[in-house]
């Protein structure tokens, strides 16, 4: 009996407990932002290496020491929830004062009308410092909805020993031609090793963004008045690759299915020569691969161009903030040259500011992949599907079938060709 | 007549079958426990194994500092006790009231109960959002409390009241007959009974309020709040790029409350189980 009195009384004091903790929690936090004493304001960073983690921690330190006016308080996010989070924290007036996403996901809320335009509030520095091109991936409407921070390319991941076993001399180019590697990959393919794994388990991203290599737009128009166009240009990478898998048989076919982490183990132990995996994939070869695998990231991918999509990490402001101006000021300090170098260099990803690329380059000595993912930068550029309202759906619903579907040898690619046409006219009510 | 005349060969395949969905079951579990032993380099090995060649702490201890879980484990705790309390509180005379009075209400607030399961919770979120918000109640674990009873509130109407309907009615009849009035009755006849039921209904709600993640992401926004599903999404990242380790490692950490709290009330809970099984 004793004992169930005592979970008893404990149940009913965890009770008290919560209410009485969570009550005073919500009084003290309620005041932050009054007129009175230093603003405060919130930064939901999404970074996820440690080491970025610590220098976006370092960044919001040092802004504390210098502006005791302007406080901004850290609060840790997740890639992986920030959509959701954000739909209802901006409907309720609700989000954080300075918002991390990235611009694909970002568009869609600016084009509600949910982002403070940053143009008037940027430093000239900080405007001359990112590419054009970046830019465009963060204009909607004409306003400066975010600030481009960290951007990602998709680069090709070299077994050195297998390759030079093979034959095939390491690309040390600018760029690398789309028939050098689909050359190299068919030399480097033997009975126990396939020349490349490529992680195509969600395709349309690395299909519509790599494409733009032959010309490829997709889409013409924005918002919700956009049409489709699947033409040569559109369908030469997903035939390219077709070709490597089928006819070559350079790609492992199960690759195709994978995730790109997926792939990886199998890069690591040798059963593939190369790997197609995003530019940040070089932290985790640095991190695992066994010390006697030798490994490059070779020159960017390039057919008619090594253009591929600008799809910027990014920091925004609620245009219902009390303090867009205070919350721009902490944005432009973010983007100062070092700022921005000691976050990307973290998570391995590329600055979107030219300054702050040649920091990277200074810090690591262009070592370990650096100097091609750095190159890489320059190629990116503002895709036409980035600014269509109706792009996540026909992804989701209509474009990473068919091409799993087109991968998976089930369809030809005349199929291909009008699945893509026509599920756009069902999901864009055309 | 088979049955009979191969009792033991039964016997052996029913173990058979019970041993697949134990390993069914249980395995998912087993390799989270060798997964948060693992170091980044033999997760990346390409050969999986079960028995990790070179077992690791670090996964742990970066779990519980990065993901400051012990405070994101006392935060869920409250919340989930405090929701389990809530929720037997208010269905127990609910449950009874449904049971026990056939009127027309009954089926129409059983089928009221099963329409409101099928909306998607994204559906309310933003409404529930603002409400909770006029009473300030968002970001507070409070407000977190209530949101998951009112989740938790149909499943446990639903199971409670098939368990006093499954209590003879007699039984309340012969406790009039000794001269117990109503409440009497409720106290000391229907709640002894219906014990295992209540325990059943309680590891539900606890472990639905321990495991939610959608309303602890809308509502929670300061780290102080942060439950342990909110707080171990942070080792998931952009493009499939995961911390598998320390996941595990913190999955695996904030499993053990409801993995003790089964156990402590096992018994207690496959006597309910299996009375509802039947006679539900």
């Amino acid at each position: 009996m004793n004992v169930k009195h005592l979970a008893g009384v404990a149940l009913v004091a965890c009770l008290v407990a919560s209410c009485a903790t969570s009550t005073n929690e919500s009084d003290e936090t309620s005041d932050s932002g009054d007129s009175e004493g230093p603003v405060t304001l919130r930064f939901n960073s999404l970074a996820f290496q440690e080491p970025t983690i610590e220098a976006s921690k370092a960044i919001v330190d040092a802004w504390n020491a210098e502006h005791p006016d302007i406080q901004v308080e850290y609060v840790q996010g997740s890639w992986d929830s920030v959509h959701d989070q954000l739909v209802t924290q901006l409907q309720t007036g609700k989000a954080p004062d300075i918002i991390h996403d990235e611009s694909a996901d970002i568009s869609g809320f600016a084009r509600q009308g949910y982002l403070a335009d940053l143009s008037p509030y940027l430093s000239d520095e900080v405007k001359d410092a990112v590419p054009e091109g970046v830019w465009d991936a963060v204009t909607v409407d004409d306003k400066v909805i975010a600030a481009p921070t960290l951007l990602q390319s998709y680069m090709v991941f070299a077994n050195t020993d297998l390759l030079q076993q093979a034959g095939v001399d390491i690309p040390a180019g600018e760029t690398w031609a789309w028939d050098d590697f689909q050359a190299a990959a068919a030399k480097a393919t033997t009975d126990d090793t396939y020349g490349v794994a490529w992680g195509l388990a969600e395709p349309t991203a690395t299909v519509t963004s790599l494409g733009m290599n032959f010309g490829a737009t997709f889409f013409d128009g924005e918002g919700d008045d956009a049409d489709i166009t699947v033409g040569d240009p559109e369908l030469a990478l997903p035939a390219r690759i077709h070709e490597m898998t089928y006819d070559d048989q350079s790609i492992d076919p199960t690759s195709l299915t994978l995730s790109g982490s997926d792939a990886l183990p199998g890069f690591l132990h040798g059963k593939y020569a190369m790997t197609v995996q995003g530019s940040y994939v070089a932290q985790q070869l640095v991190q695992d691969a066994p010390e006697d695998f030798h490994w490059a990231v070779l020159p960017p991918l390039s057919a008619e161009s090594a253009a591929q999509a600008a799809n910027p990490q990014t920091l925004s402001v609620p245009a219902e903030s009390p303090h867009v101006e205070e919350a721009a000021e902490f944005i432009d300090y973010f983007m100062a040259a070092q700022n921005l170098a000691k976050v990307a260099e973290g998570d391995w990803l590329i600055p979107a500011s030219s300054e702050a690329s040649d920091a990277v380059a200074a810090d690591t000595g262009g070592d370990n992949g650096w100097n091609e993912i750095l190159n890489s930068g320059e190629y990116l550029t503002k895709a036409p599907f980035q600014s269509v309202t109706n792009y996540p759906q026909w992804d989701d619903q209509i474009a990473t079938p068919a091409l799993q579907k087109y991968f998976a040898d089930e369809i030809s690619l005349d199929e291909l060709q009008a699945e893509l046409t026509d599920g756009w006219a069902d999901v864009s009510g055309g | 007549m088979s049955v009979r005349a191969h009792p033991t060969r039964t016997r052996s395949l029913q173990y058979v079958a019970l041993a697949g969905y134990l390993i069914f079951l249980g395995f998912p579990l087993l390799w989270m426990l060798s997964t948060a032993f693992k170091s980044s380099q033999e997760l990346a090995d390409i050969t999986p194994r079960l028995i990790p060649s070179d077992p690791i702490l670090d996964n742990f201890g970066d779990a519980i500092d990065r993901a400051d879980l012990v405070h994101a484990g006392a935060n869920s705790l409250q919340v989930a006790l405090a929701t389990t309390v809530l929720v037997i509180a208010m269905t127990l005379p609910a449950a009874y009231g449904l049971a026990r009075y056939k009127t027309w209400l009954r089926p129409v607030t059983l089928s009221w109960i099963l329409i409101g399961q099928v909306f998607p919770v994204i559906l309310v979120a933003i409404p529930l959002f603002l409400i909770l918000d006029q009473f300030s109640l968002t970001d507070s674990l409070v407000g977190l409390t209530i949101v998951h009873a009112v989740y938790a509130l149909p499943f446990g109407l639903w199971m409670l009241q098939g368990y006093i309907t499954a209590i003879p009615r007699d039984v309340e009849e012969a406790g009039a007959v000794d001269g117990a009035g109503r409440l009497r009755i409720l106290v000391s006849i229907i709640l002894p009974l219906l014990r295992p039921g209540v325990v059943a209904t309680a590891l539900f709600t606890f472990i639905a309020s321990w495991n939610e993640f959608f309303f602890a992401l809308v509502l929670i926004q300061d780290p102080d709040k942060y439950t342990l599903p909110r707080t171990l999404v942070r080792f998931v990242g952009a493009s499939d790029q995961v911390q598998l380790g320390p996941l595990a490692a913190g999955a695996l950490l904030a499993t053990l409350p409801s993995l003790v709290f089964f156990l402590l009330i096992q018994r207690r809970l496959t006597a309910g189980l299996l009375s509802g099984a039947v006679k539900g």
